[in-house]
């Protein structure tokens, strides 16, 4: 789901409710400027009181909430958690050792083996596509890129529930006459989940094996080729140099599919294929719930997120293959021949189709359908429902809303947490590092149950913390969840331009404000606006945090538009309205800032993002 | 072993219609060290490039030894050309040891292995690197980099060893040194070696023949001395090394002389009186031209003894161990560098300078427009040339002027 990905999430900081670092109000922008300068300097008045108040925040809504989604499985006292038929216990293993028995060990399993061979088709798929556009003159290359934020922009449960909604029985293309079980036997089951998650993964492989090719000069190949290697041997000499790419692919892949709610909630789940992170949703949102089996499953869902992450970044510690190297030359493409143009073409082709086209018209067919299972006419009613009822509106200004604010405040706390981390030499932002990247590995789902177990307390209430079930947990969980990535994404560029470029802007007679505006500020706007645009469209459609966190009649959009999908007799048609529309939106959205920021933006800030993004 | 080279009418059009080379012919005797010279963009690696096989040409023929590698329906792979490259950037594979960066240009050898082992081992004791045989790249220094670069194309003995560039990434002092154990090292492998560089001081340190490129264009081929004291064109002119110019107009041609020089009037110019120019074009009297001065061809002294051409106010005076070089305002005629004078004049002063028509040249005005005539029949060498040493290189580059395009000259 939009959840923890490597390239996709987001970010946040603090509510917009509590005096924080970055509260939001008139001069946000400034404030939060010098608020992250007196950080830097680490001595002013505002850094005395900020930075505490920053590592207050960071510790309550961030580092508790990951802890006790762990802990509670072997303390299910230490959170008033009554054991049923046990007695409340400080310490016990016997949950996790539940979690290997029954169905939490199908689960996992099921996770386990879904999530490995997703990870090995994104990679087969992804890597020739990845290839093609970087390395021959494919037709058409040159709309890969955009179209893989496309796939990476949309929650996993959309196209998921457009293939349930295609091939299950009576389905679309029943309607459409196909009589083919044999297709929905496919893929409602193990094959269609792990189709989906694979595809799913295609974007994480294509942008890190195009990272790697990019890194891949053109030398490297010439040299050996000069030196008396034929074709293939050269193929066989560089292909380690893209190793690190490859793992890389296929440590996100393999933690992205695991960590998948999206489509274990709908498509695995109607297939009666339970994976491990919608288990975990049933411990909870089963009456009565079982917060410690649900902390089981979080354990084991972390440690199979976060072992294979952890074992590539120590395969590849010490060795880089990167070559510092001014004047990489570019890398020569390969002419396709007619033959390789047409299959290559088809190939990518095919892949659309299953990825984009097929789930667009599953959604957009059903949405278009009036009262779907009874006649095949297509009509309006659906969106027109979804217009003149206010309930099924609501959700949708609620979530653009969430999206907003989130995006907003996750921005500003990832700016400020990657100014912090840029400090390298200070001991705390190396604590920093390590919870943010512990936070990375913690699957949505996992990170929501440990708001439910930790805003649940009574001990909150007692500190007058009263967040469980309302609007501004779920925004907090939004950011909270979305920061780590973002502050990691934003570090780069932040400390590209340590101090010395406001110290230019000053040295030459810029005030401080000034020196910010101008020394600074250009050079990250781009980051900083994609960082906006992927958490407000994660946020936006997100699915399992909003699942567990929302308050009771005030739903989200992903929440609703789940609800009017199971309500089938009535609402499935308007649910996918909303679905449609939904996605119209998050495009529309992208499009409209990017084109502002193009159109507004001055034209030297924009030369500096681009040339910073190549 | 060497291999001869003969590059015949060679043109390349990039994809994008950028035409890099324009119709250049060169040969190369077995053996020998051509240094390509040329501005950057001029397109010196295209045409090396082109010799290894990584591009393809779009028209022309390339043999090397006797084997025809590349022309309009042929194009021998980079593999089968047996020849071996040092790569500007190095292109060290990262992810293999020094030892077996260098022993995959063995493989095609086909030698035991055992054999190999040593001969590589061998090698890398050669380039004083037999210690860091296990390391990776980049646990090596760039001088040290260099090293198994150079390593690995001296490692199979090939008959031709090409050069991008490969002291470029190099810091001054490390660059001399690495320029010595280059032209050693390829001189005693007797490979016939063509190798790239913008720098005008390298390639008369290393060239046993020079080629000019200019704009895709070869414009002049020769010996270093060659070169410097009969430059083809104002752009070789300058790009090897100039004090200044100065606008004259040409007294007449002595249609016997001997020595290929004119005779430059003094009216109207900075001249005081009339001096002599070399020259390769005919003119006619009167003609208007480009007076090209190398630092080799100025003396300084004072205006008393009246032999002196010029008068100009010392600007600048540098010490530079073995005398002193001097930047000299002639009023109204801008300025010329790099004067050299065993004594020191001091700023402000006003000297007299002579000119030698053994290190001035004159073009014609419209030499900026139309080919150079000039070609292999300009006079005898009369000994000038031992002064074309690194004199020479202490002229800033900036003086090429980019509005002189002459086009190439006929070989
Ligand atoms: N792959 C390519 N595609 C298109 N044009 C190219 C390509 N490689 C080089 N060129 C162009 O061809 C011309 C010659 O380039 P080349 O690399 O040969 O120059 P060079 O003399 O080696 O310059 P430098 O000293 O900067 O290395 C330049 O104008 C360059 O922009
Ligand atoms: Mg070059």
């Amino acid at each position: 789901m939009v959840s923890r990905p490597g390239a996709g999430q987001l970010t946040a900081t603090v509510s917009t409710k509590r005096p924080g670092p970055a509260s939001a109000g008139p001069g946000r922008r400034g404030k939060l400027a010098s608020h992250a300068r007196r950080l830097l300097r680490g001595r002013s008045v505002g850094g005395l009181i900020g930075k505490p108040i920053f590592w207050i925040l960071l510790v309550l809504f961030i580092l508790v909430p990951c802890a006790s989604s762990l802990l509670l499985t072997i303390s299910p006292h230490l959170f008033d958690q009554q054991a049923p038929g046990q007695g409340p216990q400080w310490f016990t293993l016997t949950y996790l050792r539940q979690a290997f028995t029954g169905a939490t060990a199908i689960a996992i399993t099921n996770s386990l083996w879904v999530s490995g061979a997703a990870a090995g088709l994104g990679l087969v798929i992804g890597f020739p596509i990845a290839w093609l556009t970087n390395r021959t003159t494919l037709p058409g290359r040159q709309f890969v890129f955009p179209s893989m934020w496309l796939i990476l922009l949309l929650p996993s449960w959309l196209p998921a529930l457009s293939w349930v909604r295609i091939v299950q029985v009576d389905g679309v293309i029943y309607k459409l006459g196909l009589n083919w079980p044999w297709l929905s036997h496919l893929i409602m089951g193990p094959f269609g989940v792990v189709l989906l998650l694979g595809l799913r993964s295609v974007p994480f492989t294509y942008l890190a094996i195009t990272a790697g090719l990019a890194g891949l000069g053109q030398e490297f190949e010439d040299a050996a080729r000069v030196h008396g290697a034929s074709r293939a041997a050269t193929l066989r000499l560089i292909w380690p140099m893209l190793a690190p790419a490859i793992w890389s692919a296929l440590a996100i892949n393999f933690a992205e599919a695991i960590s998948d709610f999206g489509v274990a909630a709908t498509l695995a789940y109607q297939s009666n294929f339970t994976l491990a992170t919608y288990q975990l949703y049933a411990d909870i949102s089963n009456f009565p719930p079982s917060f410690p089996s649900a902390s089981a499953m979080g354990v084991l869902l972390v440690a199979a997120v976060a072992i294979p992450l952890a074992l590539q970044a120590r395969a590849l510690r010490g060795r880089s293959y990167q070559m510092l190297s001014g004047r990489t030359r570019q890398a020569v493409r390969r002419r396709l021949t007619t033959r390789g143009k047409i299959t290559a073409m088809s190939g990518l082709g095919l892949f659309y189709f299953v990825s984009l086209a097929v789930p667009a018209f599953g959604a957009v067919s059903t949405s278009l359908l009036k009262n779907f299972g009874s006649s095949f006419s297509i009509s309006f009613a659906n969106y027109r429902a979804l217009f003149h009822q206010a309930d099924q509106l609501g959700p949708l200004y609620r979530s653009l809303a969430y999206g907003a604010i989130a995006a907003t405040v996750t921005v500003a706390g990832g700016l400020i947490a990657a100014w912090l981390l840029a400090q390298r030499r200070q001991k705390s932002s190396r604590l920093l590092d390590f919870l943010l990247l512990a936070a990375v590995a913690l699957p949505g789902v996992v990170f929501a149950a440990g708001y439910i177990f930790t805003f649940n307390l009574p001990i909150m209430s007692r500190l007058g913390i009263n967040l469980y079930q309302t609007a501004t947990l779920l925004v907090i969980a939004y950011i909270a969840a979305s920061l780590p990535t973002n502050a990691r994404v934003l570090v780069g560029p932040v400390s590209q331009l340590q101090p010395s470029l406001r110290d230019a802007a000053r040295a030459h007679g810029a005030g401080e404000m000034l020196a910010w505006a101008r020394g600074v500020l250009p050079i990250l706007s781009r980051p900083l606006l994609m960082a906006w645009l992927l958490t407000f469209t994660g946020v936006f459609l997100e699915l399992p945090i909003s699942q567990l966190l929302y308050a009771p009649n005030n739903p989200p959009l992903s929440v609703a538009i789940e609800d009017n999908l199971s309500n089938y007799a009535t609402n499935f048609g308007v649910g996918m309205a909303q679905s449609v529309f939904a996605a119209a939106i998050a495009m529309a959205a992208v499009g409209v800032v990017l084109g502002g920021y193009r159109l507004l933006a001055p034209a030297g800030w924009r030369r500096i993002g681009v040339a910073s993004r190549g | 072993m060497a291999e001869s080279i003969s590059i015949d009418a060679v043109s390349k059009e990039y994809p994008g219609g950028n035409l890099a080379l324009k119709d250049v012919s060169l040969v190369v005797e077995p053996g020998s060290f051509v240094v390509l010279l040329g501005p950057s963009g001029s397109g010196k690696t295209t045409l090396l490039r082109c010799l290894a096989g990584i591009e393809r040409l779009t028209s022309g023929k390339i043999t090397i030894g006797a084997t025809a590698v590349a022309h309009d329906q042929l194009h021998i792979p980079p593999d089968k050309r047996n020849l071996s490259m040092v790569f500007q950037d190095y292109a060290l594979w990262p992810h293999l040891r020094v030892r077996e960066n260098v022993a995959f240009a063995l493989r095609r050898s086909k030698l035991a292995k055992p054999d190999a082992r040593a001969r590589t081992q061998a090698m890398l004791e050669r380039v004083g690197l037999g210690q860091l045989a296990d390391r990776y790249p980049n646990e090596l220094s760039g001088g040290e980099q260099q090293r198994v670069a150079l390593a690995r194309a001296l490692v199979a003995g090939t008959g031709l060893i090409l050069c991008d560039e490969p002291l470029s990434n190099l810091d001054a002092d490390l660059r001399e040194r690495m320029r010595v154990e280059i032209s050693a090292l390829v001189r005693e492998s007797g490979a016939t070696a063509v190798y790239i560089t913008h720098d005008q001081a390298e390639a008369f340190a290393l060239a046993d023949q020079i080629g000019l490129l200019q704009d895709g264009r070869l414009v002049q081929f020769g010996r270093p001395e060659q070169i410097y004291t009969e430059p083809a064109t104002p752009f070789v002119a300058r790009f090897t090394g100039l004090s200044g110019e100065l606008a004259v107009r040409v007294a007449g041609q002595d249609a016997a002389s001997a020595d290929s020089t004119v005779e430059i009037g003094h009216d109207g110019s900075a001249l005081l009186r009339p001096c002599r120019a070399r020259t390769s074009a005919s003119w006619a009297s009167g003609g208007e031209g480009m007076l090209l001065v190398r630092p080799t061809g100025i003396h300084l002294g004072g205006i008393t003894a009246g032999d002196h051409h010029l008068t100009g106010t010392v600007a600048d005076v540098a010490f530079r161990g073995r005398g002193y070089e001097h930047a000299i305002d002639i009023s109204g005629h801008g300025r010329l560098t790099g004067v050299f004078a065993p004594f020191r004049a001091q700023r402000g002063d006003t000297v007299g300078l002579r000119l030698d028509p053994a290190g001035c040249h004159v073009f014609p005005v419209a030499a900026r427009d139309h080919a150079a005539t000039a070609n292999g029949q300009a006079a005898a060498t009369n000994g000038h040339a031992a002064a074309s040493n690194g004199h020479a290189a202490t002229v800033p580059l900036s003086d090429v002027g980019p509005e002189f395009a002459p086009p190439a000259q006929q070989h």
